[in-house]
């Protein structure tokens, strides 16, 4: 392999060497120069290095012979200057064939497949009509007019068939127009079309190169307008100049892409670097920027889950590789670990999302754990919440089903009882009369029990009349001055429970532990939370921790995705605070 | 005097106008739920509704809330509120500054016949009736230096009476004292608590219960 690239390299110098000499011999000024002369091929050697270099790097990726071969096709160009007939006719034939090759190259980059329709049919016809029109120029070539850009030496066309100057003129004008103008006019198109269509990252790397075939381009453009034109000749030589460096621009926008290339490696070692001081939640950004693609997404798979999660192990839908997105699935142990889901342009990079995927495999595997505890963590959030919401209705549900059933129909059964001991009027015998009153005694004393056991369970006020009445009752239930202010808005019941039962506990401990004076319960609305305080002037030193009831408590506001705090320092008293999200 | 009953149990509707019935009033109608309430309030205009706090669809706070409603559209319709819970809270934003035919009992009171038809006969007057557990809550509520503290028992429970919305009258039968008795404590607990003495019944209520709230 090396030594057909090192003997194709040697072909080149020899070729370019020969062309120099064919322009240099048989072109006079100012026609040609040897500085002119020397530019052009110094501009085909240019695509022989960047070819040569990536067919080294990327055997298998077709830039770097096509590009070898825009060299040979633009050195081969100068020969047709030659006199001699069988050289002239053979390389005046080919000698379009280079700037086809370029549009070619630039058009495969940087893949070195042209996949897209219109790009193919455009290129089959820059083919066509790059090797039709000199044949049939050929064919009708009697040699009695002198070829444009040519010096005035007439060739000798070996294909002649029927001469005609006239049709010779036509042909060449045609050619003009048709080769410079129209085709060169749908390649920028193109190329332009192919830049706005490209994700932000191939966009980044088609730039310099998309730019050189413009430059290319409006050259030809140019030149095709000036066939039909008088042209002077300081215009052509600026015009030369101006071919040049379109022609230069374009592979050393490739050695740039190839260089970029070689600047991701280093990224790759930089992250290997990095990623010992890399959390878990900056993977992403660290792999990002190693692979030199802002749009990365990395997601985890979760076997016991069966699906893909994100970094906070929020879960995301299957990742799908397509036209707009490409997926590299990473393996760890022969078991599924992550996908990456990236930018397209970055599958003609394989190594490199190799390489990275291989230094980061250790950090995925630590992050996909981490992940997974954050889903599992959400998902036991969850449950919790659900859990005392489940239980806050649960109790409602008995406190209602006592008020409107056994309260309801003891009341009206001693209703009954007192209106039957009344009907007995005045000659009811006194050992009845002393039953039914004890009877009636008992149930008043059962219906007593029975209210306070469904209070207990959950206050009726906080049902009927919403927080502030029931901090209130609580309040004036409780043998310390208190004061009490609430919102009088009517919040969702398990909002509403949840406040009302910190309150009550918290006031309990006032009461039992604290040897305060007074103390104070505010609930009000800030900014989307209930938040609860209840403040004393007692001894201090409560913790939310251990066995306490506040533990309970924490737990109960943190089910609702709230935050529980106690602040107690020993002698300046205790402040409970909860925050409850209320949407509403 | 014409009664509305409103209560979703329909025993305790029966209980309720039966015995309402032998204490002499006229029951014109009964409803179990609160829209049933408001169109036999409006159509037969009684002197008096009796209403259950709790009633069907949601089992929260209908009846209460259309206590209110028939409080503000037709003043003329005492209104006596009944509930399984009595919180002080509750009751004061139920008769809102308007003591005149408002009545806020436990429902066990009505067990206590007498007293009850009592209760609704003096609410039907335009009178006031308050639970004595919901006055107790606020009597019993503790205060930094309260003047409530320098009552003395009798006081305290003549003063708990007319937060109640017992008339003098009222009182002297249901302490057995004569008159002027009850008007002694009654200028005594007024000069204690540095309230402006009133012959009204309706303004003593509010300036006691005021006094009590505060």
């Amino acid at each position: 392999m090396r030594i057909i690239l090192a003997l194709l390299a040697l072909a080149g110098v020899v070729v370019g060497v020969l062309a120099y000499r064919v322009q240099v011999d048989n072109l006079p000024e100012p026609l040609t120069t040897t500085t002119r002369a020397m530019a052009t091929v110094v501009a085909a050697w240019s695509f022989l290095v960047a070819g040569l270099i990536a067919w080294l790097r990327r055997p298998d990726n077709r830039l770097g012979p096509l590009m070898v071969a825009t060299c040979f096709a633009l050195l081969a160009r100068q020969f047709r200057y030659s006199h001699d007939p069988l050289a002239f006719t053979v390389f005046f034939l080919v000698g379009e064939l280079g700037y086809v090759l370029y549009t070619h190259v630039a058009l495969a980059y940087p893949s070195g497949r042209v996949i897209d329709r219109l790009e193919r049919t455009f290129l089959v016809a820059a083919y066509t009509v790059s090797l039709a029109f000199p044949l049939a120029i050929l064919l009708t070539y009697d040699a009695t007019e002198r070829l444009r850009y040519f010096d005035p030496f007439l060739r000798e066309s070996l294909l002649l068939v029927t001469g005609s100057a006239e049709l010779v003129r036509l042909l060449q004008d045609l050619y003009g127009g048709v080769a410079y103008g129209v085709l060169a006019c749908v390649f920028v198109l193109l190329v332009v079309r192919r830049f706005v269509r490209a994700t932000p990252r191939a966009r980044r790397l088609l730039a310099p190169l998309l730019l050189a075939a413009v430059v290319a381009a409006l050259w030809a453009l140019l030149n095709g307008i000036l066939t039909y034109a008088e042209t002077p000749p300081d215009l052509t030589y600026d015009l030369f100049w101006w071919q040049i460096i379109g022609l230069t621009a374009l592979p050393m926008a490739l050695l740039a892409g190839l260089l970029r290339a070689r600047l991701a490696r280093v990224h790759v070692g930089e992250l290997v670097v990095h990623l010992d001081q890399t959390s878990p939640g900056e993977l992403r950004d660290e792999l990002a920027l190693a692979l030199n693609d802002p749009t990365l997404e990395v997601a985890f798979w979760l076997p016991e889950q069966g699906g893909y999660v994100d970094a906070e192990g929020n879960s995301v839908p299957m990742p799908i590789d397509g036209p707009e997105r490409a997926v590299t699935r990473i393996e760890h142990e022969g078991q599924a670990l992550a996908v990456l889901v990236h930018d397209p342009t970055l599958r003609d990079e394989p190594k490199l999302v190799e390489a990275v995927a291989a230094a980061a495999r250790l950090a995925l595997v630590n992050a996909r754990l981490h992940a997974e505890v954050r889903s599992q963590l959400e998902m036991v959030q969850e449950s919790r919440a659900r859990i005392v919401t489940a239980a806050d209705e649960e109790r409602r549900r008995i406190e209602r089903d006592l008020h409107d059933g056994a309260q309801q129909r003891l009341v009206a059964l001693a209703l009954e009882l007192r209106s039957a001991q009344r009907r007995l009027g005045e000659e009811r015998d006194p050992e009845i009369d002393q039953l039914l009153e004890s009877t009636a005694d008992e149930l008043q004393v059962a219906l007593q029990e029975l209210r306070e056991l469904a209070q207990g369970i959950h206050p009726g006020i906080l049902t009927q009349g919403g927080l502030a009445p029931a901090l209130e009752s609580l309040a004036a239930r409780v043998p310390l001055p208190v004061s009490v202010a609430a919102t009088q808005e009517r919040l969702p019941p398990d909002v509403e429970a949840t406040a009302y039962f910190v309150a009550c506990e918290a006031l309990t401990n006032v009461v039992k532990h604290s040897g305060a004076t007074k103390a104070s319960i505010r609930a009000m609305r800030d900014d989307g939370m209930l938040v609860v305080e209840v403040e004393d002037n007692g001894v201090g030193g409560a913790s939310a921790g251990g066995g306490s009831g506040l533990r309970g408590l924490a737990d109960r506001v943190e089910a609702h995705g709230g935050h529980f705090r106690v602040e107690s320092s020993p002698g300046s008293g205790t402040r409970v605070l909860g925050e409850i999200p209320c949407a509403s | 005097m014409r009664v509305v009953i409103a209560d979703d149990s329909v025993l305790l509707r029966e209980g309720l106008a039966r015995v309402l019935t032998e204490g002499g009033f006229e029951i014109v109608a009964q409803a179990a739920d609160a829209d049933e309430l408001r169109q036999a309030v409006r159509r037969f205009k009684p002197d008096i509704a009796i209403v259950d706090v709790r009633m069907p669809p949601t089992h929260t706070d209908e009846g209460a809330r259309a206590a209110v409603e028939i409080r503000a559209e037709q003043p003329e319709v005492a209104v006596l509120v009944l509930s399984q819970v009595v919180e002080a809270a509750h009751a004061m934003r139920l008769f809102s500054e308007r003591p005149e035919g408002f009545g806020y009992l436990l429902k066990d009171r009505v067990l206590e016949i007498d007293d009850f038809l009592e209760a609704v006969r003096r609410v039907g007057r335009g009178g006031t009736a308050i639970d004595p557990e919901v006055i107790g809550q606020l009597v019993g509520r503790r205060r930094e230096d309260s003047p409530l503290d320098e009552l003395t028992p009798r006081e305290r429970e003549v003063l708990e009476l007319m937060a109640q919305g017992l008339s003098n009258r009222g009182i002297c039968e249901k302490l057995v004292v004569s008159p002027k008795t009850v008007e002694t404590h009654v200028n005594s607990i007024f000069g204690k608590l540095g309230l402006m003495p009133t012959g009204d019944e309706h303004r003593r209520v509010l300036a006691v219960l005021a006094y009590l709230r505060s």
